[in-house]
Formats: C-alpha cells, sequence, structure tokens
C-alpha cells in the first residue's frame, strides 16, 4: 500500500469513527464547539410552539450550560469583500431566516438595518462594490424603502438562523465557522415548565418550597410572580391545619372520628383536597396520597411559615401603586386574612378606601378585616363615618361580619342616620346577620318608620319574616327535644 | 335387505319424535312471564320481572339454555334500587354487584360461548354502572375458573376493535382483572404486547389499562414509549397522545415509577416534562421536591457568544 492510498485509508477510518461517535440517531458531538446537542421531542412544536436542539454536554469555555436549549444560532459575518457579501446574503435569504444587516451611512453613523425573508424567492436588492458600498438598490425589494442609500459601506450581516433539527444545528455551526463569524446561540426558557414546577412544589407543600415562593413573588419575571403569589398563599393555608394533622399524627392514623376535630379545620382541609368526611360513618380520612404524604411535612411547614415574616412581604403587595396584577393582590390579600395580623389594618382601610382600586379587590379587603376580627372595628367604624358610598358599602357588611356589640351598635346608629337607599340596604343585610334579639328590634324599629311601598321596606320584611320562621323552627326542636328529654 | 331399510325408517322416525319433543318444549313460564313483563310497559314492570326470573332460576334444573338465560336476565335486572337499604341485610346484598355478577357468571356457564360474547360486547355496555361492574365481576370469576384463553381471545377481538366502546369495555376487564395479584403480571405482559399493535386507540387504552392496575412491572416499557418522542425517525415516534397518557401512567403507579416520572423532568428535550410534573404533584412524593427545585434554577433565555 504506497503513501497515498494508505492516507486516504486513514482518513476513511477517521471518518466512519467520527460518524459513529458524533451521529447517534438522537445526539450529535460538535467537535468545533465542544458541545453535545440532543434532539428535542418533535411534538414540542405543537405542544409548546419550540423548536431547537437542547445541550447535552457542555465544556466550560463555551459558556453554555446543560440543558438549556438552543433555538438560534446566530453568525456575524465580517464583510471584506463583494463575494463575501454574495454568500452572506444568499445564506441568510436561503433559510427563510432574519438577518440585520450593519453599515455606515453617508454621515459616518453606524446603523442596523432589521430584514425579514417572507417568503421564498423574496430579493433582498442591494449589490455592492469592491470596496463593499452600496451601488445600487433595486425597487420593488425588501431594501426598497428600508432606510439604506447607495453608497452606504456594508459592515457586516447578522444571520439568526432558526433551528428545528440537529441537521440545521450541524449546517449553521459548519457554515459560520467555515466563514470564520462570530457564533452565538440565542437559548430560550419554556415557562411553562416553571410554572408548572410552582404549582407542584405548592400542592407536596415541602418547608422548602417557602422561600422559592417568595424569591419568585420578588423576582422580575411577571409570568411566574402570579403561580408564585397563589403557591404562597396555598402554603399559608396548608400551614395553618397543622393543629389538625397533628391530631392524625399523635395517633399515628390515617382517619378520626369527624366529630372530634375541629369543624373549620376540617372543611378547609377538605377543600384543600387533604381529606374526605364522610358524614354518615363520622369518619375524617386523609387523602392518599396528597393528605397522607402531606402529614409528613404538616409541621416542618408551620415552622417555616411562622418563622419567615410573610405578613411584611406580602403587605407591600396588596397595593395598587406597587402591584399591577390584580391576582397577586388578590392573593397577597388572602394571606392576611389567613395570618389576620393586627399590624396590617391601616394597609388593608388604605385598599378598601381606594377607589381607583376594583370593587372586588377592595371588598376582598373588607373580607379581610372581618377576619382579622374585633381589633379592625374602630378603623372601620372611622372609615364609614368617613366615607363615600361606596367605601360604606364595604365597611358596614365587614362590621357585619365581624358581629358583637360594638359592631352591632355602629351599624344600629349608622342606619338611623343614612340617607343613601343602597348603603341603607347594606346596614340592613348587615344588622341582621348578628341577627341577635337587639339587632331584630332595631331592625324592626326602623320597619315602622318606613314607606310601605319602598325596596328597602320589602327588603326588610323578607329578612324579618325569615328571621322569625328560624326562630320558630328552633322554638319547635327545642321543644321536641325537651318532649323527648321527659 | 328388508330388515336394514325397516331400522333406518325407524331410525328416522324416533329420531325425528325425539327432535320434535325437545323443540316443543315450552320454556319456563316465569322465564317467558318475566321476559313478557320487561318488554311489556307496565308498572315495575322490572321489578315484578326479577321476582319471576328468581323463581324460574329456582325452577329449572337441567334445561341449560333457560338456565342460562334466567341467570342472565336475573343479573341483569336485579338493581338494589328495588331493595330498602334499612331492610334486612340479606334482603339487601341479595341485589349486590356481587350477587348479580355470579348469575351472569352462572349463565356462562350453562352456555360459555354465547354469554362470553353477550357479556363483553353486550352487558359491558349497559347504561347502567352497577350491569356493567357485574358484568365485570362474572368476567373475572371466568377467568379465575380457569377459562382463560377463550375469554382472552374475545378481549382481545375488543380492545383491538375498530369501535371506540368495545375497545374501552375491553380495557376495563383488563384492568378489573389485572388488579388482582394473582394475575397482574400475565395481564400486564398481554397489555405490553398491544403497545406495538396498529391502532392508536388499541394502544392507548392499553396504557391507560397499564396505569389503572398501577403494576411496576409496565415502568420499562413505558418509559420506552415516553423517550421515543426524540427519535430522528417519526415512524419510530409514539404518538403524542399515547405518551402524553404513558406519563399519566407512571404518576398512577407511584413507587418506583416516581424516579423515572424525575428522569423525564430532567430531559430538557422532553415534550412531556410538564405532564410529568403534574404527574409527581398528584402523587405528593417528597423525592420531587429537589429536582422540581432545580427546575425553577434553570437558565433563563440568553443570547451567548461562543468561541471556537
Amino acid at each position: 500500500m504506497d503513501a497515498k492510498n494508505r492516507s486516504v485509508l486513514v482518513v476513511f477510518v477517521c471518518c466512519s469513527i467520527f460518524c459513529f461517535i458524533g451521529c447517534t440517531d438522537n445526539e450529535y458531538i460538535d467537535t468545533t464547539l465542544g458541545l453535545t446537542v440532543q434532539q428535542l421531542d418533535g411534538d414540542l412544536d405543537d405542544r409548546w410552539s419550540t423548536t431547537g436542539v437542547v445541550i447535552k454536554n457542555a465544556s466550560n469555555q463555551s459558556g453554555l450550560k446543560e440543558g438549556e436549549l438552543i433555538s438560534h444560532v446566530i453568525g456575524e459575518r465580517k464583510i471584506n469583500t463583494p463575494s463575501d457579501f454574495n454568500r452572506a446574503i444568499e445564506s441568510a435569504m436561503r433559510d427563510g431566516n432574519s438577518f440585520t444587516l450593519e453599515f455606515i451611512d453617508s454621515s459616518q453613523k453606524q446603523l442596523r438595518q432589521r430584514f425579514s425573508v417572507r417568503r421564498e424567492g423574496d430579493d433582498v436588492g442591494i449589490s455592492v462594490d469592491d470596496n463593499n458600498r452600496i451601488k445600487k438598490i433595486k425597487s420593488g425589494t425588501l431594501a426598497n424603502n428600508a432606510g439604506l442609500k447607495e453608497g452606504d459601506q456594508v459592515l457586516s450581516i447578522i444571520d439568526a438562523k432558526n433551528i428545528r433539527t440537529i441537521k440545521d444545528y450541524q449546517k449553521a455551526v459548519n457554515e459560520f465557522s467555515r466563514a470564520k463569524a462570530t457564533i452565538s446561540f440565542r437559548t430560550k426558557e419554556l415557562i411553562g415548565v416553571k410554572i408548572a414546577a410552582i404549582n407542584a412544589l405548592a400542592s407536596i407543600a415541602d418547608a422548602s418550597a417557602v422561600e422559592t415562593m417568595i424569591r419568585f413573588l420578588e423576582d422580575t419575571e411577571p409570568s411566574l410572580r402570579e403561580p408564585a403569589a397563589k403557591g404562597l398563599e396555598r402554603l399559608v393555608a396548608l400551614s395553618q391545619l397543622n393543629g389538625l394533622f397533628q391530631q392524625f399524627q399523635r395517633k399515628d392514623t390515617d382517619q378520626l372520628p369527624a366529630d372530634g376535630l375541629n369543624a373549620e379545620l376540617l372543611q378547609r382541609a377538605e377543600i384543600l383536597d387533604l381529606l374526605t368526611v364522610d358524614l354518615q360513618t363520622n369518619q375524617a380520612k386523609l387523602t392518599d396520597p396528597i393528605g397522607t404524604e402531606f402529614l409528613h411535612r404538616s409541621a416542618a411547614l408551620y415552622k417555616k411559615i411562622s418563622s419567615t415574616k410573610i405578613t411584611e412581604l406580602v403587605k407591600k403587595y396588596i397595593k395598587r401603586e406597587i402591584e399591577p396584577n390584580q391576582e397577586i393582590r388578590r392573593s397577597c390579600l388572602s394571606i392576611l386574612g389567613i395570618l389576620q395580623p393586627q399590624s396590617v389594618i391601616g394597609d388593608l382601610i388604605a385598599v378598601l378606601e381606594d377607589n381607583q382600586e376594583t370593587s372586588g379587590i377592595r371588598f376582598k379587603a373588607g373580607l379581610t378585616l372581618s377576619q382579622i376580627g374585633s381589633p379592625a372595628i374602630e378603623p372601620l367604624i372611622a372609615s364609614f363615618d368617613n366615607g363615600d358610598s361606596g367605601i360604606r358599602d364595604i365597611t358596614a357588611s365587614s362590621l357585619g361580619n365581624i358581629g358583637g356589640s360594638k359592631a352591632r351598635q355602629a351599624l344600629i346608629t349608622f342606619l338611623k342616620n343614612e340617607n343613601n337607599d343602597t348603603t341603607k340596604l347594606t346596614l340592613v343585610d348587615a344588622i341582621a346577620k348578628i341577627g341577635d334579639d337587639t339587632s331584630i328590634l332595631a331592625l324592626e324599629e326602623q320597619q315602622g318608620s318606613l314607606d310601605k311601598t319602598s325596596g328597602l321596606a320589602t327588603f326588610l320584611n323578607e329578612i324579618l319574616t325569615q328571621k322569625s320562621e328560624t326562630k320558630r323552627t328552633e322554638a319547635e326542636a327545642d321543644s321536641l327535644d325537651f318532649l323527648q328529654d321527659l | 335387505m328388508k330388515i336394514i331399510v325397516n331400522a333406518f325408517l325407524w331410525g328416522i322416525i324416533v329420531s325425528s319424535l325425539v327432535f320434535f319433543c325437545s323443540g316443543c318444549t315450552s320454556q319456563n313460564t316465569d322465564l317467558s312471564k318475566g321476559k313478557e313483563l320487561i318488554k311489556s310497559d307496565k308498572r315495575r314492570k322490572e321489578e315484578r320481572a326479577v321476582e319471576k326470573f328468581k323463581l324460574a332460576v329456582k325452577a329449572i334444573q337441567n334445561n341449560t339454555k333457560d338456565s342460562a338465560e334466567a341467570n342472565y336476565l336475573l343479573g341483569l335486572y336485579n338493581s338494589q334500587g328495588f331493595y330498602d337499604a334499612d331492610k334486612e341485610p340479606e334482603v339487601y346484598n341479595a341485589a349486590s354487584i356481587n350477587k348479580r355478577g355470579d348469575h351472569m357468571y352462572q349463565a356462562y356457564k350453562n352456555s360459555p360461548k354465547e354469554y362470553l360474547e353477550i357479556l363483553i360486547f353486550e352487558t359491558l355496555r349497559s347504561q347502567d354502572t352497577n350491569v356493567q361492574d357485574a358484568a365485570r365481576y362474572a368476567l373475572k370469576k371466568v377467568y379465575e375458573s380457569g377459562n382463560q384463553q377463550k375469554l382472552l381471545k374475545s378481549l382481545k377481538k375488543a380492545i383491538t376493535s375498530k369501535d371506540n366502546r368495545d375497545r374501552q369495555d375491553a380495557r376495563t376487564v383488563y384492568t378489573t382483572i389485572g388488579k388482582d395479584p394473582r394475575f397482574t403480571q400475565k395481564i400486564v405482559e398481554i397489555l405490553i404486547g398491544f403497545l406495538d399493535y396498529k391502532r392508536k386507540e388499541t394502544r392507548l387504552n392499553a396504557v391507560k389499562s397499564l396505569g389503572e392496575i398501577g403494576s411496576e412491572i409496565a415502568i420499562g416499557k413505558l418509559v420506552e414509549i415516553i423517550n421515543s418522542g426524540s427519535e430522528k425517525r417519526e415512524k419510530q415516534r409514539e404518538s403524542p397522545e399515547v405518551r402524553r397518557l404513558a406519563v399519566e401512567a407512571l404518576g398512577e403507579i407511584g413507587g418506583r415509577a416516581v424516579g423515572e416520572l424525575v428522569s423525564i423532568i430532567q430531559n430538557k428535550g422532553s415534550s412531556m416534562r410538564v405532564d410529568a410534573i403534574q404527574a409527581l404533584e398528584k402523587l405528593g412524593d417528597e423525592r420531587a421536591v429537589t429536582p422540581l427545585l432545580n427546575v425553577l434554577n434553570e437558565q433563563g433565555g440568553r443570547d451567548v457568544i461562543v468561541s471556537y
């Protein structure tokens, strides 16, 4: 075998080995850039509008990380000769991508012009001379009316190639490296995956998820902030069930008699799918696997939530001026409603009184105040006194929700002095909600002073009839109990 | 010669008589009355028919065809709704799903070929879920009794059928039988066999049943299907629908499948990452926490200049 044949054989063997290693079905080892890239699943495009290749292995000097998804390979080709220009333009036009032309205009200003190739056969319409100056711009082409002028000097062409397959990647990198272009990769993030991960962490409710939710709530990526706020809301709600879960934990069981447990906590746990209550058998049973898995995490989550300054954090985000996303404001109000800190009463009153805020959020602030309870009564009364009819509606129903003699007395006084019919209706409703004897008496007094045909009179009449019926049924039940006892 | 002819003629006469007599044997009165009642538009017809079928089942001793029919109809119509739950448990239990299934199984025993087809292709189509459950119970009993081959043949016919309802009904039977630990291995192997079947809907039902059975034996094949999404040749890729269900199935299996779901999350080129995350969410398994936190730490989109 002569030397020439031997070298041909060596080249052949090397090429075969290279193909064998570098070209597995869905992977490609890029020796030029020191990367291994992997084909994406074929349906990612349909499901998530995503194409590209994913980095399986990356050398340190590449500056890329494993798992990054390359959606574009961008080559910046310096233009030194007219043939450089023609080759670069031909390649950029051929693949139907967008490209940018960098040039110097007559005033020596360096500018950029972006072109999008709309369909095959589009013509950029530029030819250059030996100094890379634009010789002619054809009419009816992409360059026409694009801000370029004859005489402008072309410096470079930045060609962003859309990557769909490993083959696209190979082609782009090979071409750009041959042309000694500067190569950069555009990577894409699948936000949907991160949103799903936030939701899953909130459901699994491990204590470590608390910090993560806070981090993303404080982050700038808007599409992740909302799920993070909702996730934090769920974690706070779950942490408050610790007392209930400790009862299961102590007895080392997943089933307990329902009547021995706090009814309100049971209801909340049922809404959160952690357990089911069977009234017939009087059994509360943890759901499998979510409830039984949470049983082991409940104490740690409670500890984490208690030791984190959540109130301080979320009270920022209930303000419209700070938080533009209504859903985040709503979640933060819910969190405050669960934690019931007295320190935020002033902030909540401010939201309630903000007439630029949506009525849903203002009512939510009112509801949060009623969850805080009696410490909110005085501020609510003051707010009613100074507020317009919108504010009065919210404060009156909040006071009705809180109840107690102080709130009742305030509502009765308001009702006597109020002139606005809509507010009167809310006040009547709020007093009826408290529903004790004094409240009913006050409503009856009010009924006497009304025009019988007015809407308020009808409403009041309905409420009082309903109340007396309830009272009668209760009395009947009592006497029945009494007879049975006898 | 004459004797032979005579004997032949007598033979014909006797056999005709026997045939005539057997043909003329009238059906059990209670059974036919019950059937008439069902067809009628009388009040409480089904409840009254059931009483007739009960009598017929008791009375018929040898006539296997009638016995099969009476038992089948009793299983089909003896609804729990006729009985007051407050009454004696025995009365209530008389209409339990298992009892109804027992009657259906009895029908099969008396006339196997006919009732195997009826149970799979008719009874399972009933609107009444209790009737469906009873049929599944009966079919499982058929399997338990050792007559597996014919049952599996009919089930195969159903799950590979063009008819959507047949395929789904067959799936529920595979699941019912496969959930019994004694039969899991075999049923899972059969279902895995269907994962290469040409009809996509058959594969869909097989994957769904594997999830419902929840056996770890299926994990390997399910993972293979899920990962086929990145195959270069489209022919070798399983359809996204089947792959999605395979991820869900891993979620239902749980246990060792959690590790595989985590691997899917870690494969950044997989189109099933969100599905895998959702499956882990439903499982609530602690092993998912760190991989999920890692997902959130993944690099966001950017432009990077590379040197070469």
